[in-house]
């Protein structure tokens, strides 16, 4: 591992401190007075640890008093002894960004992983940067196709906006954030980059191996801190990404996407660190801090002066609960949520999305259209009816429905299962290839479906297809067999 | 956090056992009637059984006169349907199951070319047939769960006159039949032209229902066979008179059957209902119970955490690290 970069020479000059104490991931450091490192700058130590040496580097959280600050350790502090030399860099942490960081993967100390030289680094930014001045942002409401039907109409993506991708686990947040990537950066003109936060390793390699046969990578950075990583590189590593997606923004004038999975682990790893740094436990055993902490990153994710930033971020629920104050907190800083529903999935239907909780704040007649609106609305209709009939099916049977609620059954679920969709990443699983279905045509099959037009066709041909079309055929096929 | 949830679950739960009540009350009254609906069918029985002998002796007197009043028509140009249901729900199939018979005569018969006309009783007919533009000639409303004879005699207007008319070459009834408590059965029947008595013999001793059979017992039928009756002035002119009164009769038993069939369908309904019922709740209550232990598990934590937080502040002498932590 090598950093690329040339060091900045003058931090040498500053005096160094001792490690006073160790718990964990957090050490405090005593450093002459008026020597103090500021807060959120980056510290550095070795350790010799089986015969090699190993540099930590720590992030200053805290200054306590009597010449002493708090540090978050950025590895483990195995090996780690009371009254070891820390030297203060004089500068926040830094990672590379620019043209050389595409096709490459980097922790979040800006290290390349999968080679040693990434070239010329035009230029190290620190990772804590100042969220855009008010009066640069810029508002756009442009919808943001994805050729997925339930996203498309339902909850449509906002171009340069913030997506939540909601979900306990293993009901199909990383496929649908890998089809994300697989649809969209494919087809998209400016930069993506990934960041990979506290989920499986082996789903970022997969991920690193895929980008690479697509393609994708030579306009693609990822930055990997995964669940194996202590939680201050989990903490970071978002921002790190972040930066990464800023400079292209910026400096490149450049339409970024950015993909975070999982947003929740860096709620969890500062809640991991919280009380080491002694903080008081909120809510549910959360940070106090857990509001700014979410807010501090979620307002630097935005589009100004007509370049964007649209980033998509899976968020797990814990334990399906969705009052569970982290999925609560990311809500309020989203433009559209998809949520994947257990009850959904169990039915197998993927992408479990749960049509009637899912929201977008652009599914307005005066953007997406009056038609897709009011077709939106006929079918979150149609299901919310059925919904509410579930306890009368359960109990007395479809026989005492009246007519009316009886079509409605069969219509909401014929829509239930068109709203399944095979990915093109779901190929392995499903065995069928994924389908792309232009916002235009989901509608208009959408439409004819509530109004009845395809009562006759049964339920089965709506499950895993495209548009209108490939539901007859579909039905002819089945008739035939 | 869970609290809300813990609500909306409460409320459930105290919905669906108020159905319950609903359902256990219906479930009861439905079988306390089907007793009295199955005495009113065995009630009605001698007199239809004297009416089909008196049927069976004037045909046989002269059934070559007859005409278009006994036996199968060979050429319809038009049929009356009359379909007969319950005025409520809440019975199960019971309703459905007749629907889908009638539906299925329609169609058939309307391929066939035939004009088709239908007669309902029953409110649930009314609703159906509508929603599905079916054209519905004449409806009787109000008389589903107790049927009396003049009832019988109203729809027989309506189902029987246009037959007598020449309007319709046939009428046949949809309805289903009670042979026991525990069997009922969708019957599609022709109710005029009177079934040939010289077939109904034959049928007669294929059938081995139990319960009601309104044919004329096997036994009876030699000795009619064997009796001489004289008619005055004849026979053909009696069975002009006699086969809208048999139709009337008819129709007042399958009047009768069908209610007690409705009861019986409602009382099953009833039961599975509250079982359903039941079922939810428990589900329910579990789910609500497990949220409530979480609640509390959750506060609890919250709590102690705060507590111990608390606590290890006022031991910091030092200043420095005071949580113990083993990595």
């Amino acid at each position: 591992m090598t950093t690329t970069a040339p060091q900045p020479t003058e931090t040498k000059t500053l005096p160094s401190g001792r490690v006073v104490a160790i718990a964990g991931p957090v050490i405090d450091v005593e450093f002459p007075p008026h020597a103090l490192p500021e807060i959120n700058g980056a510290v550095e130590t070795d350790v010799q640890l089986e015969g090699g040496t190993v540099t930590i580097t720590a992030e200053v959280a805290q200054q306590i008093g009597d010449g002493r600050v708090r540090c978050i350790c950025l590895k483990a502090t195995d090996g780690l002894t009371r009254g070891a030399e820390v030297r203060n860099l004089g500068r926040g942490l830094q990672v590379p960004v620019g043209d050389a960081v595409l096709g490459h993967v980097f922790n979040v100390l800006g290290e390349a992983l999968d080679t040693d030289d990434i070239g010329v680094v035009e230029d190290r930014w620190d990772i804590h940067r100042a969220a855009p001045a008010f009066d640069t942002l810029e508002p756009r409401a442009l919808m943001f196709e994805t050729g997925i039907k339930v996203i498309d109409l339902l909850e449509p993506y906002v171009q340069g906006g913030k997506i939540g991708l909601f979900g306990g686990a293993g009901v199909g947040k990383t496929v649908l954030i890998q089809e994300m990537i697989n649809r969209v950066a494919t087809n998209h003109g400016g930069v993506s980059v990934f960041a990979g936060v506290g989920e499986r390793t082996r789903e970022g390699t997969d991920l690193w191996l895929e980008m690479q046969e697509s393609g994708v990578i030579e306009k693609a950075a990822l930055v990997y801190g995964q669940m194996d990583e202590p939680p201050g590189v989990r903490l970071r590593v978002a921002l790190a990404a972040l930066t990464m997606a800023e400079y292209f923004r910026d400096v490149k004038n450049q339409d970024v996407l950015l993909f975070v999975d999982n947003i929740f682990r860096f709620v969890q790893a500062g809640s991991e660190v919280s009380t080491l740094l002694g903080r008081m436990p909120s809510a549910v055993g959360y940070q106090p801090t857990l509001a700014d902490e979410m807010g501090q990153l979620q307002e630097r994710i935005t589009s100004t002066r007509g370049r964007s930033i649209t980033s998509l971020q899976a968020v797990y629920v814990p334990a399906d609960d969705y009052t569970d104050p982290a999925p609560f907190t990311t809500f309020t800083h989203l433009d559209a949520t998809t949520e994947l529903s257990r009850d959904i999935a169990s039915l197998g239907i993927y992408p479990a999305v749960d049509p009637l909780a899912s929201t977008s704040n652009i599914l307005a007649p005066e953007i997406v259209g009056d038609r897709h609106y009011a077709v939106a609305r006929r079918v979150q209709g149609v299901l919310q009816r059925y919904k509410e009939l579930q306890d009368i099916i359960a109990i007395l049977g479809l026989d005492e429905l009246s007519d009316e609620d009886r079509v409605t059954v069969s219509r909401a679920r014929k829509v239930q299962r068109f709203l399944s969709q095979p990915f093109n990443v779901g190929e392995v699983f499903t065995g069928l290839k994924g389908v792309t279905v232009p916002v235009e045509e989901t509608v208009e099959s959408f439409e004819a479906l509530v109004n009845g037009d395809l009562d006759d066709v049964p339920e089965q041909a709506f499950f895993n297809v495209g548009g209108a079309e490939s539901v007859l055929a579909k039905a002819h096929d089945l008739a035939n067999s | 956090m869970a609290g809300g949830q813990e609500r909306i679950l409460r409320r459930r739960i105290r919905s669906i056992k108020s159905t319950q009540k609903i359902t256990k009350a219906m479930e009861l009254i439905a079988a306390s009637q089907i007793v009295r609906a199955q005495g009113r069918i065995a009630a009605s029985r001698p007199y239809q059984d004297g009416m089909a002998r008196i049927v069976l002796e004037t045909a046989m007197g002269d059934w070559f006169s007859a005409g278009r009043l006994l036996g199968t028509p060979d050429d319809v140009s038009s049929v009356l349907v009359l379909c007969v249901v319950a005025d409520r729900g809440l019975c199960g199939g019971y309703n459905s199951n007749v629907f889908r018979a009638t539906e299925r005569l329609l169609v058939e018969k309307r391929e066939a070319g035939i004009e088709t006309r239908l007669v309902t009783v029953g409110k649930k007919a009314q609703g159906y047939f509508r929603f599905r533009g079916i054209e519905v000639a004449e409806s009787f409303l109000g008389m589903s769960e107790r049927p009396t004879f003049a009832d019988a005699r109203t729809v027989a207007g309506a189902a029987v006159a246009p037959f007598v008319a020449g309007e319709v070459d046939q009428v046949i009834v949809v309805s289903t039949r009670f042979l026991s408590a525990g069997s009922q059965r969708i019957d599609v029947r022709q109710l005029l032209p009177l079934a040939d008595p010289r077939n109904e013999e034959a049928q007669a001793s294929h059938e081995d229902e139990p319960g009601v059979s309104r044919n004329i017992a096997p036994d009876q039928a030699p000795d009619v066979k064997h009796g001489y009756t004289e008619f005055e002035p004849d026979a053909a002119i009696l069975l002009q008179e006699l086969a809208p009164k048999a139709a009337e009769t008819a129709i007042f038993a399958a009047l009768l059957e069908a209610s007690a069939s409705e009861l019986t369908a409602r009382q099953r309904a009833m039961a599975a209902a509250t079982e359903n019922a039941g079922e939810l709740i428990k589900k329910y209550s579990r789910i609500m119970n497990r949220a409530r232990q979480e609640t509390i598990t959750t506060e609890i934590m919250e709590i102690v955490g705060g507590a111990e937080a608390l606590r290890a502040g006022t031991h910091d002498d030092e200043g420095g690290l005071v949580i113990q932590t083993t990595v």
